[in-house]
């Protein structure tokens, strides 16, 4: 590494330990393109998570159902207290500019509060934070790149001392570091389904200049098809319960997470009105939320009709008042009976449901279990 | 070197070199009659800093006006004794003083964006840093380069280096345009691979090529206007050459440049009547007494909060600031001297960097009345970095 070091600048050293697990995650990525723009992603993710939390007294947490954005996006977020921090990590050696993809300034729920310049040596295993900004400033002073559709601020016009970060987030953390963000079109299920059909093909090599950015934007705002398009892309099967609830589909589903388990209907309790003795399949996964670990489970009642159900898996483990269970539409959208939450410590949260062949559903947990990812499963 | 001591030499000259020594300092008319006439109408005698604060408060009202060659020529002095102290240890016969003199000193604007007109005291030690910085971001770009294959270089280009490389070559427009393509092109279709250094990539292979061939002659239809022609594996392998040469030359400038008069003799767009356009409100109001009391007076309160600071920090935080403002270390220096690891230097800087700014951000904010924002936080860290290069080498 350098001899030369400029007080203002962070450097970080990129540990063993965090550069195997880059690589690791980065093999699953659809092209060498992605691979690369992935592990990079990583590196800097957890090299600098682990920096912010052993110096940070507020709390610093990756941002859920993001990790795998670097198959689509170079960049990756984190959350400090309340305030949305997004990494750019840069192979240039030079510190002439910052590259800020459009997707991280012009998609509400993508947007951050600070935007860091990170460069990445690789060989010297290290990384150099030299400065952030704001997405005021990016908007404001920033150049927008039509070819690249990113903004770019010059290296001259960066805070070059990271330092004034932590000193802002402790002395004005309620400063405004938001331009307004114009809100994007909407599009349909079926739009995204033919989108995240096309642009899942890997041939298709940079999908996020493929088609419009208001497109684009809409499609990748929305979390469950966001990693639909990625499950696409990286060959991962996309969840279908109909097929996963198959003896032969065990191995494909652990791979996510979820495990086939033997059930008796009647333990459904008085909802399983057609409790047969023989035991059916249902899907499990098991969760972790504020430190304890929970099942959810998957169950099919009846034809067309499924339950969800929260339970602890602490022996005798309740559910905390508070808790809430949800199921959205595919788009999003809530429906009558979407919900149960706990008032008081009760012992399952229970949603029931009756769907046509082929509709989506996504599921949600409040407060949002760890390493979450926002998914939608087809029935 | 003999220092300059008259106040409109001071503001009116530039080192020339003989080969890689001081030779003379050579006077520009313009200036010195601009100089000239802010004597005369200045109402008092007044102190070298403040004629900096005074042309950098005309800078920032016009950037390209003659007050920026008056900044370039007060700072000749720093540059060339940041750039001295900074190459010392650096072996290499590459690094001589008039080339990276000439490097640094082209950084102007950083140093005049970054210093804050309205707080700020001694752009001299602000300068001295923000030149020393630079002509180290210089030679470890220059170290990087040097053990890069040309593959591995290309990646390691910004868009925007890659431009300024390129429109320094003197290449027209549409050819950058086609170049930056190329660039791009084979940045998307060739991608190191983690088993390998990242600075010794080979030549792509012919499979590799052709991909990026392929793509550049699909983007160009959408990407450049005019299309310019489909071009073959061949050409794009020279196109990306010349970019590499580009590139490599832009850290090198050509030396023989150095005597070739300086900047501020070669803008020839300032015209002559802009000399004597003295702003008289503003020299007067700079000069009242007042204002120079209260800029004194501030900053010794400026300095109080510090000294309290520091002399709240652990001992070894202190010694890391002595180590590094006062004996300029470089960092495995220090990490000996603190018997600790390289990388936790860079930390307690940062650190110390942080609790230093905290103090004097609460204190801006409780004393002058000031709400922070991140800019004010921003300002506020410049007041610090000028502070301490001048506390630990009040003469600069």
């Amino acid at each position: 590494m350098s001899t030369l070091l400029n007080p203002n600048q962070l450097i970080l050293e990129i540990s063993a330990v965090t550069e195997q697990k880059a690589q690791n995650k980065s093999q699953k990525a659809a092209t060498s393109y992605s691979e690369w723009q992935t592990y990079l992603n990583q590196l800097v993710l957890d090299t600098f998570v682990d920096y912010a939390q052993e110096e940070q007294s507020e709390n610093v947490k990756k941002a859920q159902n993001m990790e795998s954005i670097g198959e689509l996006v170079n960049g990756t977020v984190l959350n400090v207290g309340n305030a949305r921090i997004i990494l750019i990590p840069s192979e240039a050696d030079d510190l002439e500019e910052l590259r800020v993809p459009q997707e991280w300034i012009d998609i509400p729920q993508l947007a951050g509060d600070y935007y860091l310049a990170v460069q990445i040596n690789i060989d010297d295993r290290y990384l150099r934070v030299w400065g952030y900004t704001t997405h005021q400033q990016l908007k404001t002073d920033g150049n927008y790149s039509v070819s690249d559709r990113c903004y770019t601020l010059d290296g001259i016009d960066i805070i070059g001392d990271i330092s004034a970060l932590w000193v802002a987030r402790e002395l004005c953390p309620d400063e405004v570091t938001k331009a307004e963000i114009t809100p994007l079109t909407e599009i349909t299920s079926q739009q995204a389904d033919n989108l995240i059909k096309r642009l899942g093909n890997k041939e298709n090599l940079l999908p996020r200049l493929a088609v419009p950015f208001t497109i684009w934007a809409a499609l990748l705002s929305n979390d469950a098809w966001r990693n639909d398009l990625i499950a696409q892309r990286c060959d991962k099967a996309t969840f279908s319960v109909l097929k996963w609830l198959q003896a032969e589909a065990s191995n494909i589903i652990s791979e996510i997470g979820w495990r086939q388990v033997e059930f008796q209907p009647s333990t459904v309790g008085a909802r399983g009105n057609n409790a047969t003795a023989t035991s059916k399949t249902a899907l499990a996964k098991q969760l972790t939320i504020a430190g304890q670990s929970y099942e959810l489970k998957l169950i099919p009642v009846e034809e067309d009709t499924y339950g969800f159900e929260l339970r602890s898996l602490v022996l005798g483990g309740m559910i905390p008042a508070g808790f809430t269970l949800r199921l959205l539409t595919e788009t999003r959208e809530g429906f009558e009976g979407n919900e149960d939450t706990a008032t008081t410590a009760t012992e399952s949260l229970y949603l029931e449901v009756a769907l046509d062949a082929g509709e989506g559903l996504i599921w949600e947990i409040e407060p949002t279990p760890e390493d979450y990812q926002a998914q939608v499963l087809y029935f | 070197m003999r220092p300059r001591q008259d106040i409109v030499e001071i503001f009116s000259t530039f080192i020339q070199f003989d080969l890689d020594r001081f030779s003379n300092w050579a006077s520009d008319p313009r200036l010195r009659r601009s100089m000239n006439q802010c004597l005369k109408e200045s109402p008092q005698e007044i102190a070298e800093n403040f004629w900096g604060i005074y042309w950098h408060k005309k800078w920032s009202k016009n950037p390209k006006g003659l007050a920026r060659e008056h900044l370039i020529a007060y700072l000749q002095e720093v540059c060339f004794w940041s750039t001295n102290k900074t190459i010392t240890g650096f072996t290499s016969s590459q690094y001589n003083v008039p080339d990276c003199f000439q490097v640094a000193i082209t950084g102007i604007d950083k140093v005049l964006k970054g210093f804050d007109g309205d707080r700020g005291y001694h752009l001299k030690s602000y300068a001295t840093i923000t030149f020393s910085n630079l002509i180290r971001e210089l030679l470890r770009q220059r170290q990087e380069i040097d053990i890069c294959s040309e593959w591995s270089l290309l990646r390691k280009l910004s868009q925007k280096r890659l431009i300024e490389s390129l429109q320094n070559a003197g290449l027209s427009p549409d050819t950058v345009a086609q170049y930056v393509l190329a660039w791009s092109s084979f940045k998307t279709l060739y991608v190191p691979n983690r088993q390998s250094s990242t600075r010794k990539l080979n030549k792509p292979d012919e499979f590799t090529w052709k991909a990026i061939a392929n793509w550049y002659n699909q983007e160009r239809i959408t990407q450049l206007n005019p299309p310019g022609e489909a071009v073959s594996t061949t050409i794009l392998e020279q196109w990306l050459l010349s970019c590499v040469k580009a590139a490599r030359s832009y850290l090198y400038p050509n030396v023989t440049s150095i005597n070739q008069p300086k900047p501020g003799y070669e803008s020839g767009e300032i015209v002559d009547s802009l000399v004597g356009d003295v702003e008289e409100s503003l020299l007067n109001q700079m000069i009242v007494e007042e204002e120079v009391e209260q800029r004194n007076q501030q900053q010794n309160q400026i300095g109080d909060v510090l000294i309290q600071a520091i002399a709240k920090l652990p001992a070894d935080e202190r010694k890391l600031l002595e180590l590094y403002y006062a004996q300029k270390l470089k960092q495995a220096a220090i990490a000996k001297a603190l018997n600790t690891k390289q990388y936790n230097i860079s930390r307690q800087l940062t650190r110390v960097k942080k609790s230093l700014l905290k103090s004097l951000a609460i204190w801006t904010e409780e004393t002058l009345h000031i709400s922070l924002t991140s800019d004010v936080i921003k300002n506020t860290s410049t007041i610090i970095d000028e502070w301490l290069e001048h506390h630990y080498n009040p003469n600069p």
